[in-house]
């Protein structure tokens, strides 16, 4: 039998604490709907953008028309309806206008209705792609209109077609695929494909096949299907998921990030629902101890407590779902326009009934072990001061077990990957393990320590008072400081790594070729600064003494030393570069001939300082003593050099020059033309379209990653700031005890702040060291970009976290501060 | 080593290099010693089709050749002077440098690049005019091997482009391999999967069909010996 009146009293007695369970609840399962709520999105969102890079879902390619054997498994997979398909013919063609006076190389895409399956191909008159490329229309970029001065109507001699010019192509979805394109793209229907008269045998051309698969799960069943159909090293078959671009680690690093983000969030809702929890019950303590000695049985209080819990976690979960979807509505308004248009922050109906599950599990799974404990609860507890340690239990250990299995399993659940998984749990494990030894070691240290002044020592021993669960508080603090800080750290080095690597002044207008003897005239042609490379090329032949077999060489994975280098001279270091050993470039001090080595290189046979290499340059073999090892931003777009020599050593060796610039887009096509008259063997590429693309996407995302990253931040120092003030309520009550015994309130203040401040301040730098070891490991081994550790916005996150603590002691204790001791302790003797 | 960057950086720089870097003459000190066998030496001046991409150096045409002359008793060294993805534009700025080999005769193929990167035909043959004129200035034997080009540029480029070698080849007065992939271009079999570079198997039938105009070249150069 329920006694009603005694659940409504145990509530409302403690209302501040049973309020403070509530809100770290409905906070936890806030921002559990609204993380994994809006990974979904983004995750949506990511995938989308990367199928939208492709066109398709699966995408072949060939350089000879396809095999026997793949046209069957295509025209097979098409006839159930599994694929649709649309074909695509790439290649360079010369094209002459109409009277013949003027002709250009260009880039020809011949594409089937179909093209492009994902993303859209924008045009300038914001007409329908597929309406406007119909056969005898073509769709040409700008520049074929400026080269070539013609104008929309117009007519082109492609191959031996005469096309109409129907419109301009301003933005081509699969573009960056092919980062270089020695020609500007002109679309053209399959339809005038027979009529172009230039796929032949003898012709050297792209066969892309695009497919859209009808149900999504099929993806990778298909895409192996079709390639055991392929010709190996012939035909390559992949997906949007597998397909190597640019982009590729940058998606799976994202995605990565957000399921790490995911788990932390987990780990922090856990965390606040158990000090929340703990708080509420360590306050109960004294009640049950006295039921107990007036005869009120173990299970009266099991029974009852467990209404309690549940009418509080209930509560807690449905304020927080109704949270969440508050949350979704305002974002929704808020960022609106501020997030991409494919990204939705919609809270689906599974995602809503999977946090409300996992609430409740949540709350359960918490509550069940200080439950348990109360079972035990002697009635001696209310005359003893100290804190009794619970009987640890069989029970004990089965339900720690149970809690850790049930992490487990909600890690795999969010990760859906087994070895990741594995590496989460063992780290977050490791995570708690460490932040466990680290606050016993500071506790142990603190406790030892002989302060001069009062306030100092009391505020010491405040930490190490009975039921003031200082250790407790100190680990959930630390390891949730350490979430959030690394959470931190994570975004700002991949946005280091991606996004700053197309920084506003990136070169998109490279010059290939330019031979020396033009050099001066082409610097004064283009008429702006610009860094010249000198390219001469070169093989290894030997590496400290051993001989280079270019065979063996080349069956090493990644880079290898058997192949061609681009070599180059020059005495200064490039703006992205940093020498890593030696002092400079080259050593004045040495007479030998020298070279500077990027590290990437001189990984592969561990060269360091005074090592030799020998090359071969045209035949002449060259022995140079290793003067330096530079490193670069290896995202950035600036080009490089693995091996670079003193002007005086390769000068005189067969080259040629290269340079890249960036030039604002309208400029472009007079720049172009003025070149390429001047200098007829130059290819200038323009790479504009591709680098706005990327540009565009990494923009895009890197903006929902961080609303992403700022909205988890935010609510687990929420979640932070619940279980603190939870746990500090208990504590604040020592001030009655100074007041009582004659303390000014600035005297509980000083005591408070302080020892409030020794909590903030080493959770804080506890966390810190904790997460900058956890991302430096995540960005080393898992998303494999450089580490920066963010000095000073680390110094910031501490700084913050104090004085947030000390904000928040504060608020907690002015309440009590300002109230009367006698209220408190009348208040105490009815209890 | 970090995949996409060194892909970035292949990308970047082996477009100066429309063909990819690939293997040049191993670094055997017999192959480093330049001095001519007795009769003479033969320089194999060109781009990727010369370097022999992707195949390993002795299985490119001038090893392949060198073995094939030897077999038939001639003691020509044949000096592999190719760069991958040079235009001829870049052969004539280093044909100083490259006659620093003392070549008797000169293979030249070149031009490839130009094709493929549409740089005009016109630019293409005044480049291998002046490098022919810069070679027979100094008495040296020529063989221009012709070229042709990709079909999917279009008959007027295609046609303006392959009237190149025989042109500079009459008015110097050199001799014309008319087209030095015959038999190879377009046979997937010969050619790798970029369906332009020959494999090694391809470059034994480039050796066939080239040998009787080397021969050719051969009994210039020892006629020149003579008359000397």
């Amino acid at each position: 039998m329920l006694h009603v009146h005694f659940i409504l009293r145990q509530i409302s007695r403690s209302r501040k604490q049973a309020a403070i369970f509530v809100l770290g609840a409905a906070l936890a399962i806030v921002t559990l709907v609204g993380v994994n709520g809006f990974a979904t999105s983004i995750h949506r969102a990511l995938l989308k953008d990367a199928r939208t890079l492709h066109g398709a879902d699966i995408i072949i390619r060939s350089n000879h028309e396809f095999s026997r054997a793949l046209s069957n498994a295509l025209a097979r997979l098409a006839q159930t309806g599994a694929v649709a398909g649309a074909r695509i013919w790439e290649f360079y063609s010369v094209v002459r206008t109409e009277d013949d006076q003027a002709s250009l190389l260009a880039h020809l895409k011949v594409v089937e209705p179909g093209y492009p399956f994902f993303g859209k191909v924008k045009l300038r008159s914001r007409r329908d792609f597929a309406r406007v490329l119909i056969g005898g229309q073509i769709v040409v970029a700008p520049e074929v209109l400026s080269r070539l001065r013609l104008k929309l109507g117009d007519r082109l001699h492609v191959g031996g077609a005469r096309l109409t010019i129907a419109d301009v192509v301003l933005q081509e979805p699969d573009r960056p695929t092919n980062f270089f394109s020695l020609g500007p793209r002109i679309f053209i229907a399959a339809a005038d494909l027979q009529r172009l008269d230039l796929v032949h045998k003898g012709s050297r051309v792209r066969y892309i096949h695009l497919l859209k698969v009808d149900n999504p799960r099929h993806l990778n069943r298909l895409a192996h299907e079709l390639e055991a159909a392929a010709e190996p090293g012939v035909e390559r078959v992949t997906t949007f998921k597998t397909a190597e671009s640019r982009l590729k680690r940058f998606f799976d690093n994202f995605l990565f990030f957000l399921s790490l983000i995911g788990i932390f969030t987990l780990l922090l809702a856990g965390i606040g629902i158990q000090s929340a929890l703990n708080a509420f019950l360590r306050e109960k303590e004294q009640t049950i101890a006295i039921m107990k000695t007036v005869g009120a049985t173990g299970s009266f209080f099991t029974r009852h407590y467990v209404v309690v819990l549940v009418a509080l976690g209930l509560s807690g979960t449905i304020i927080g779902l109704l949270g969440g979807y508050l949350l979704q509505v305002i974002m929704g308004l808020l960022l609106g326009d501020f997030l991409p248009e494919n990204v939705k922050l919609i809270i689906t109906g599974p995602e809503i009934l999977r946090s409300l599950g996992l609430g409740v599990v949540v709350v359960a799974m918490f509550s069940f072990l200080p439950l348990y404990r109360l079972r035990d609860l002697k009635p001696i507890s209310i005359f003893r001061k100290e804190l009794v340690p619970p009987p640890k239990g069989l029970v004990y250990y089965l339900i720690a077990a149970a809690l850790f299995l049930f992490f487990t399993g909600l890690v795999f659940w969010q990760v859906r990957a087994i070895r990741p998984g594995l590496y989460f749990v063992l780290g977050v494990t490791l995570l708690i393990l460490v932040t466990a030894v680290l606050a016993e070691f500071v506790l142990r240290l603190l406790k030892r320590l002989r302060l001069p002044s009062l306030v100092l020592r009391q505020a010491l021993k405040g930490l190490f008072r009975p039921r003031n669960a200082t250790r407790s508080i100190l680990i959930a603090l630390t390891a949730s400081l350490a979430a959030i800080f690394s959470i931190y750290l994570l975004e700002c080095n991949l946005d280091a790594a991606f996004i700053k690597s197309y920084p506003p002044d990136a070169p998109n207008l490279f010059f290939l070729d330019i031979q020396p003897s033009q050099h001066l005239e082409f610097t004064q042609a283009l008429g702006m600064d610009a860094e010249y490379y000198p390219i001469v090329q070169g093989k290894i032949l030997a590496v400290k003494g051993e001989r280079i077999d270019a065979r063996r060489e080349r069956q090493r994975r990644g880079d290898n030393l058997g192949r061609t280098f681009y070599l180059t001279y020059r005495n200064h270091l490039l703006q992205d570069e940093v020498i890593v050993q030696g002092q400079q470039l080259f050593r004045p001090d040495w007479d030998e001939r020298q070279v500077s080595v990027m590290d990437t290189v001189a990984e592969i046979k561990d060269m360091g300082i005074g090592d030799r290499i020998t090359f071969k340059i045209q035949g002449i073999a060259l022995e140079v003593r290793i003067a330096s090892i530079r490193t670069r931003t290896r995202e950035s777009l600036r080009p490089f050099f693995y091996f670079v020599f003193p002007e005086d050593t390769l000068r005189e060796a067969p080259q040629t020059i290269f340079t890249a610039v960036r030039v604002a887009t309208p400029a472009i096509p007079a720049l172009q033309t003025t070149i390429t008259k001047k200098f007829p063997n130059i290819s200038v590429i323009d790479v504009t379209a591709t680098i706005a693309t990327f540009a565009r996407i990494l923009k895009r995302l890197s903006r929902v990653i961080r609303f992403f990253t700022l909205f988890s931040i935010v609510a687990g120092v929420l979640i932070i700031l619940s279980s603190i003030s939870a746990t500090r309520w208990a504590r604040i009550r020592e001030a009655v005890y100074y007041k009582i015994l004659g303390a000014k309130a600035a005297f509980v203040k000083k005591v408070f702040a302080l020892e409030n401040l020794f909590l903030g301040a080493t959770s804080a730098v506890l966390a810190l060291l904790l997460s900058q070891t956890g991302s430096w490991l995540i960005c080393r081994s898992v998303f494999h970009i450089p580490y920066r550790p963010f000095v000073y916005a680390s110094l910031l996150l501490v700084l913050a976290t104090v004085l947030l603590v000390l904000l928040v002691g504060l608020i907690t204790s002015l309440a009590i501060l300002r109230g009367k001791p006698d209220s408190f302790l009348r208040e105490q003797t009815q209890e | 080593m970090n995949k996409p960057a060194a892909r970035f950086a292949v990308t970047v720089l082996v477009l100066m290099a429309l063909f990819p870097a690939g293997c040049q003459q191993d670094a055997g000190p017999e192959i480093e010693d330049h001095r001519p066998l007795d009769d003479g030496t033969i320089v194999a001046i060109g781009d990727s089709l010369t370097e022999g991409y992707e195949v390993a150096p002795e299985e490119a045409y001038p090893a392949e050749l060198e073995r094939k002359l030897r077999r038939q008793g001639y003691s020509y060294r044949v000096i592999n002077a190719g760069i991958s993805g040079e235009t001829s534009s870049g052969v004539l700025s280093r044909i100083q440098w490259t006659l620093k080999l003392k070549p008797d005769i000169v293979i030249l193929v070149t031009g490839a690049n130009d094709g493929l990167r549409g740089i005009d035909p016109q630019l293409t043959a005044t480049n291998i005019d002046a490098i022919v004129r810069q070679l027979k200035a100094r008495n040296i034997t020529v063989i221009v091997g012709g070229m042709q080009m990709v079909r999917n540029l279009g008959k007027d480029y295609t046609g303006a482009f392959a009237r190149i070698y025989p042109a500079v080849a009459q008015k110097r007065g050199v001799i014309l391999i008319p087209f030095f992939l015959a038999g190879v271009a377009g046979n997937p079999q010969l050619n790798q999967a970029d369906g332009i570079h020959p494999t090694a198997e391809g470059y034994r039938v480039i050796v066939a069909n080239i040998f009787p105009y080397v021969v050719e070249a051969l009994k210039e150069h020892q006629a020149k010996i003579k008359k000397n």
